[in-house]
């Protein structure tokens, strides 16, 4: 499976994006990482221009929020049906609980909302989510 | 008027800078106290190690009042570094910084904004402490930064083309800096012959995370070369702590021979190569008095490996940017410790050395055999087809293939040498060390663990 993946906004935080490509690549996804630095549009046209079958976002610096709202415009522009959409990290800038954040990024489009959940967990919901679509 | 003149003519045409008055700066050079030049300490203290700390702030006075705090603690090498907008040539930005953090007394801006204060306040202050001052910025175009600040009296450079863009930037175009740094080494170089040289140092630490010894190695004398063969006469080669003792002696043993060998090789074996030593560059624990103990094993590795210089982080390092007071205690302590250690024994460690020494020659041949017909071109095309890979550079030409863990000991090995030119042999050795876990994960776990070594 095809996933795109990158840090969104104005956040360099490479560590942990070169770590979720590593993970990727060991669980045997094709990965088509953007880095840091990544706008919104940048990753829906690189999941067109790839036929990707996942898109993970990742935010560590909490400014996502600002970026992911026009999600559910982009998907519909673009007409993006059977993708999976995740994003994990650090969702917002200040203190919040993960109650309250799930339910407003599932509202945004996401499939999968991970808040300050650790990456290998992270990853292992996300194989379990893709095994049972394919059943 | 030479082609090098006449840039810098227009790149001091800014309307952030007050008419520069090349002839008079050649003046001050020419005049300037020896004490100011870094060139000239090294070369009266070659078995010392000199201590230069990290800092600075916005306004002329607070910058002063951090200076008088390190006189005190006896420093060596005094920082200019330099705040995040100038580093990204906004000099707007920094000028209305400057101004709020004067208004307001609380400090706007990470460093001192060099262009905007000018060069002739800043000579004033730079003179007064008649100390060699170090010029830390982080800047992919520091062609009008260079002239400031020796026209400051700031004769040391920092930086460089790779180092200053790999581990900071995502797209500014690589082949730029490269020419804006020559820019940059041609300046250094001019003024070189008036007094004593300007010294150049290039940024050994790159990101800091898991690199290894190889890459720092090649690249620190790749950035040398570039320098040298513009005509400076003085560099220093740098690397951080790595996390294992026996890795930095032996990186500090095989930086020296190697940075020798290169210089000879393209025929500027006359310049002075210096080597500086980083305290350790990763995460600290938020512990200040572990942070302590570890600056204190960083200073011991200094003196074994019989550092030029060392700079020096603070116990306050994960808690943001220093006080003048924790950094002058800094110094302090690591003057302290070193003064201690005398007569310490030589550590060699062949087999190491030599395997390090076949991979920087591996990957040298690799660049000296690129077809381009500049050196500068032929380690652009180094870096665009992965032959020099910088594990976690956020830049968009860096190859990200290679993979880097420690072994039991510590040292950082090569996990997976992506397009690397290193040979089955000597790749045989790295992956010898190299203890794993069965699953999955393991890798990642391992990756994990071994950044945050030191929490």
């Amino acid at each position: 499976m095809k996933v795109v993946t990158g840090v969104v906004g104005n956040d360099i935080h490479v560590v942990a994006n070169r770590l979720i490509d590593i993970s990727l690549q060991q669980r045997g996804y094709e990965v088509f990482n953007l880095g840091v630095n990544t706008y919104l549009e940048e990753f829906i046209d690189a999941v067109i221009e790839t036929d990707a079958d996942i898109l993970l976002i990742s935010s560590l610096n909490g400014e996502a929020e600002g970026w992911c709202r026009d999600l559910h415009f982009l998907k519909q522009k673009y007409q993006l049906k059977d993708i999976i959409f995740v994003i994990g990290g650090n969702l917002s800038v200040g203190e919040s609980t993960t109650d309250e954040i799930v339910p407003k990024y599932k509202e945004y489009g996401f499939d999968l909302v991970f808040h300050q959940v650790d990456l290998i967990e992270g990853l292992d919901t996300l194989d379990d989510y893709v095994k049972g679509l394919k059943i | 008027m030479s082609l090098l003149q006449r840039d810098r003519q227009i790149i001091v045409s800014n309307e952030y800078v007050d008419h520069f008055d090349f002839a008079e700066v050649e003046e001050f050079v020419k005049n300037a106290s020896k004490d100011l030049f870094i060139s000239h300490k090294f070369k009266q203290n070659q078995d010392k190690t000199l201590v230069q700390p990290r800092g600075g702030f916005p306004t002329y006075e607070k910058m002063f009042a951090l200076y008088e705090h390190f006189k005190k603690a006896d420093v060596d090498v005094l920082p200019c570094t330099i705040d995040s907008h100038t580093r990204l040539n906004d000099y707007a930005s920094a000028a209305k910084m400057l101004r709020l953090s004067e208004e307001t007394e609380t400090d706007m801006l990470n460093g001192y904004p060099l262009i905007t204060q000018g060069y002739r306040t800043t000579r004033k202050m730079m003179t007064h402490f008649n100390t060699p001052i170090s010029l830390r910025h982080g800047t992919p175009d520091a062609r009008l930064l260079v002239d400031m600040a020796i026209a400051s009296g700031i004769f040391e450079i920092e930086g460089g083309p790779i180092t200053y863009l790999l581990p900071y930037s995502k797209n500014f175009p690589l082949d730029k800096a490269f020419l804006y740094w020559k820019h940059v080494e041609r300046v250094c170089a001019k003024y070189s012959p008036l007094n004593e040289p300007i010294n150049r140092e290039s940024f050994g630490p790159l990101t800091a995370t898991l690199v290894p010894p190889v890459i720092t190695i090649v690249i620190q004398i790749c950035e040398m070369l570039l320098s040298l063969e513009e005509g400076v006469k003085s560099f220093s080669v740098s690397f951080s702590q790595t996390g294992s003792l026996n890795q930095d002696v032996v990186t500090a043993a095989v930086l020296r021979k190697s940075a020798k060998k290169y210089a000879k090789k393209i025929g500027c074996e006359d310049a002075t190569i210096n080597l500086v030593y980083h305290q350790w560059m990763g995460a600290f624990p938020r512990d200040k008095e572990k942070s302590d103990c570890l600056i204190n094993t960083s200073t011991l590795i200094a003196g074994m490996v019989k550092a030029n210089k060392i700079i020096t982080k603070t116990r306050a390092e994960a808690f943001g940017i220093p006080t003048k007071e924790d950094n002058a205690q800094a110094v302090s302590n690591v003057k302290y410790t070193l003064n201690m250690l005398k007569g310490l024994p030589n550590i060699v460690d062949e087999e190491e050395e030599e395997n390090l020494t076949n991979m920087v020659d591996e990957v040298f041949e690799a660049i000296f055999n690129d077809k381009a017909d500049t050196l500068w071109r032929k380690i652009f095309n180094s870096i665009k087809n992965g032959t020099i890979d910088v594990p976690f550079s956020p830049h968009i030409i860096n190859n990200n293939e290679v993979i880097t863990v420690r072994d039991p000991q510590s040292n950082i090995r090569i996990y997976k040498k992506g397009a690397m030119p290193i040979s089955d042999k000597s790749f045989k050795y790295e992956q010898s060390k190299i203890k794993l876990g069965e699953d999955k994960n393991s890798i990642v776990n391992q990756i994990i663990k071994d950044i945050g070594v030191m929490l």
